[in-house]
């Protein structure tokens, strides 16, 4: 058989190869899940605490994302601001620009999920991991507040307040206390970051 | 958050990451996601690979189970979907290795009789005859012809896949190309 015909044969197999008749999806997630993350949770709005503090950081956070970004997009791109450049030619302003929106996007991103998972999931899972990640996150956070980033101060304002959230997670130790995590929520209140987080949106949108 | 929620905001996301980072934390809604996401061609590959609807339903939870199992490792180096594609094959050609369930001779062309519209120049029997034969391939070069010749794949992902050089791909591709022609010989001028 030439490699030709072969081809043809293969070609004609790629077109009337038998699909599989179409499982029960839900039905296999049944098994999935029971062995990846043990029994179906009974009900997980009303096995937690209902959180404000979670969904509106969130919600505030996403939005900071979305908005405080974008806004930060344009300060950057429009002419003249006193600028820390650390080496970076102004005419590469706008490829620099643009990598720290990626930086700062991520960082955010990532801060969100971890902050939102930490009041209810905390005590239960390693605590050595939310260190890591925070630990990692305050580097950025860190990294960032000393950039061209933080020329914004709204912005600015935004990463200290992260900074001073993230130092505490990373300082969680395996077998904390529920203590521990709640003077970490706790102080999320005290020192009203999401009310400022919100006021930070508030500004941003109206353009300030 | 629901998983449609979930999936509704990963739609608005550029890319997965979302999803993970939640999946990675434990978040089982986030992990259904996923695997609403990725469950149909996983379960495709996976029936084309083993051929056998029982267990390719099998092999396809045994896969996400995997794939949750290990999440924590996945770092994006690759897509992932490549990276759960690559765990599917494992598990499916590992499932093949220790049940010996690879279907051949009678039973594959008995398959003949449920084929799709048959395409303007295969006879019936040769096409039954072909898929005989690439079943009938070891396990590896099964894969590469499933992979590369019906799936698709790039020698650069299906070596990405089952861990070996992209080289190695092609060579195991010609191998079972061979292999293919060899087993067909008799039948060569049938359909045209």
């Amino acid at each position: 058989m030439t490699e030709e015909r072969l081809n043809e044969l293969l070609d004609d197999a790629r077109r009337t190869w038998p699909l599989p008749p179409e499982p029960d999806y839900q039905a296999m997630w049944g098994r999935i899940e029971r062995e990846s993350f043990g029994a179906r949770r009974p009900d997980v709005g009303a096995a937690r605490t209902p959180s404000w503090r979670t969904f509106s950081l969130g919600l505030a956070a996403a939005l900071m994302m979305g908005i405080g970004l974008g806004r930060f997009t344009m300060n950057q791109a429009a002419p003249a601001p006193t600028v820390v450049t650390q080496g970076v030619p102004t005419d590469t302003a706008t490829p620099a620009s643009n990598a720290y929106d990626k930086v700062a996007s991520e960082l955010l991103g990532r801060t969100v999920v971890l902050l939102t998972s930490l009041p209810s999931e905390a005590r239960n899972s390693s605590g050595e991991r939310f260190s890591n990640q925070a630990t990692e996150l305050l580097t950025s956070t860190r990294l960032l507040l000393d950039s061209p980033a933080a020329s914004d101060p709204r912005f600015k304002d935004l990463l200290e307040d992260l900074e001073l959230v993230l130092a505490q997670i990373a300082m969680l130790q395996s077998g904390r206390s529920r203590q521990e995590i709640d003077l970490i929520t706790d102080a999320l209140e005290e020192r009203d970051v999401v009310p400022r987080i919100q006021s930070a949106v508030a500004r941003l949108a109206r353009g300030d | 958050m629901t998983h449609a929620a979930l999936a509704a905001e990963a739609s608005t996301v550029p890319d997965e990451r979302f999803l993970i980072a939640r999946a990675q934390q434990g978040d089982r809604d986030a992990a259904r996601s996923l695997y609403d996401a990725h469950s149909r061609r996983v379960h495709r590959l996976v029936f084309r690979l083993c051929g056998d609807e029982e267990m390719a339903r099998d092999l396809t939870q045994d896969t996400f189970i995997r794939v949750f199992d290990k999440l924590s490792s996945f770092r994006g180096e690759s897509a992932f979907a490549t990276w759960v594609h690559r765990i599917a094959v494992t598990v499916t050609l590992n499932g093949l290795r220790k049940e010996r369930r690879l279907k051949r001779g009678a039973d594959d062309l008995d398959v003949a009789n449920d084929l799709p519209a048959p395409s303007n120049n295969v006879d019936p029997d040769l096409r039954a005859r072909l898929r005989a034969a690439i079943e009938a391939l070891p396990p590896g070069s099964r894969a590469s012809v499933i992979l590369h010749d019906i799936e698709g794949y790039t020698h650069a992902e299906i070596g990405e896949m089952l861990g070996i050089a992209e080289g190695t791909s092609k060579a195991r591709l010609f191998d079972a190309r061979s292999r293919l022609r060899k087993a067909l010989a008799a039948y060569a001028n049938r359909g045209e």
